[in-house]
């Protein structure tokens, strides 16, 4: 049965290269897409944005998720959909709380 | 835990190869072997097939290799080795036909999740369509 779940944190670190990979890491081990959303972008455009304007991302995708430029102060929404959707959210929304702590 | 897809990168010069092995490395979270094939066998700038061979068995666990060539005679000197199909070659092997950082980062992040030979190479291969702005 398909779950449809989502969280959204406030980033106290900005989102670089490493932590973007833990969560790449993260969110492939999971069955069910995982989209980050950035900001104020609430249409399913994906893709662009980026640069701190706000921006979708597939959370699998390493280079994705350093495109989105996402930085301290800022809210990232993760939303899964698959059978492991709920896992899926509180593990990254976890990395995400922790990972961006550390900098760099 | 099952054994990960190893990475091969090819470059003209060893500090470029092990530098982006560091970076993918680190954003891979270092679950990953990523070996070099860096320079001439004498130290210069060029490429080595006897390097590109020791890499790929370094960085073989039994899941298969993906191998990404630089610029230009990098990726003749991984065909010629391939074609010569010498007999002590672990594999599966693929070669990626992708950007040098952006694949590396992309494929020790999917070869760190577990993903197989095909998903990495893919990983890799998406990266020509990845945007920096």
């Amino acid at each position: 049965m398909p779950e449809n779940c989502e969280a959204t944190i406030t980033l106290t670190g900005d989102l670089h290269a490493r932590p973007a990979g833990a969560l790449s890491v993260a969110a492939a081990k999971f069955s069910s897409t995982v989209q980050l959303t950035v900001g104020a972008a609430a249409d399913a455009a994906g893709g662009g944005g980026g640069g701190g304007g706000g921006g979708q991302a597939d959370a699998k995708s390493v280079l994705a998720v350093m495109q989105l430029g996402a930085s301290s102060g800022q809210q990232v929404t993760v939303r899964a959909i698959g059978p492991d959707a709920r896992d899926a959210v509180e593990t990254l929304i976890g990395i995400l709380s922790n990972a961006t702590k550390v900098g760099d | 835990m099952t054994a990960r897809v190893g990475i091969v990168l090819v470059s003209h010069s060893a500090s470029l190869a092990e530098g982006t092995a560091e970076l993918a490395g680190q954003v891979g979270g270092g679950a990953v072997t990523i070996a070099t094939a860096g320079g001439t066998d004498d130290g210069r700038l060029g490429t080595s097939i006897d390097k590109v061979l020791l890499a790929i068995r370094q960085a073989d666990a039994g899941a298969g290799v993906l191998i990404l060539p630089d610029l230009g005679s990098s990726v003749l000197t991984v065909r010629t080795l391939l074609a010569d199909e010498p007999d002590d070659l672990p594999g599966p092997l693929e070669v990626a036909d992708a950007p040098f950082v952006e694949g590396a980062v992309a494929a020790a992040v999917t070869a760190a999740a577990g993903g197989d030979l095909k998903a990495v190479l893919d990983a890799a291969q998406e990266a020509r369509h990845a945007r920096k702005l």
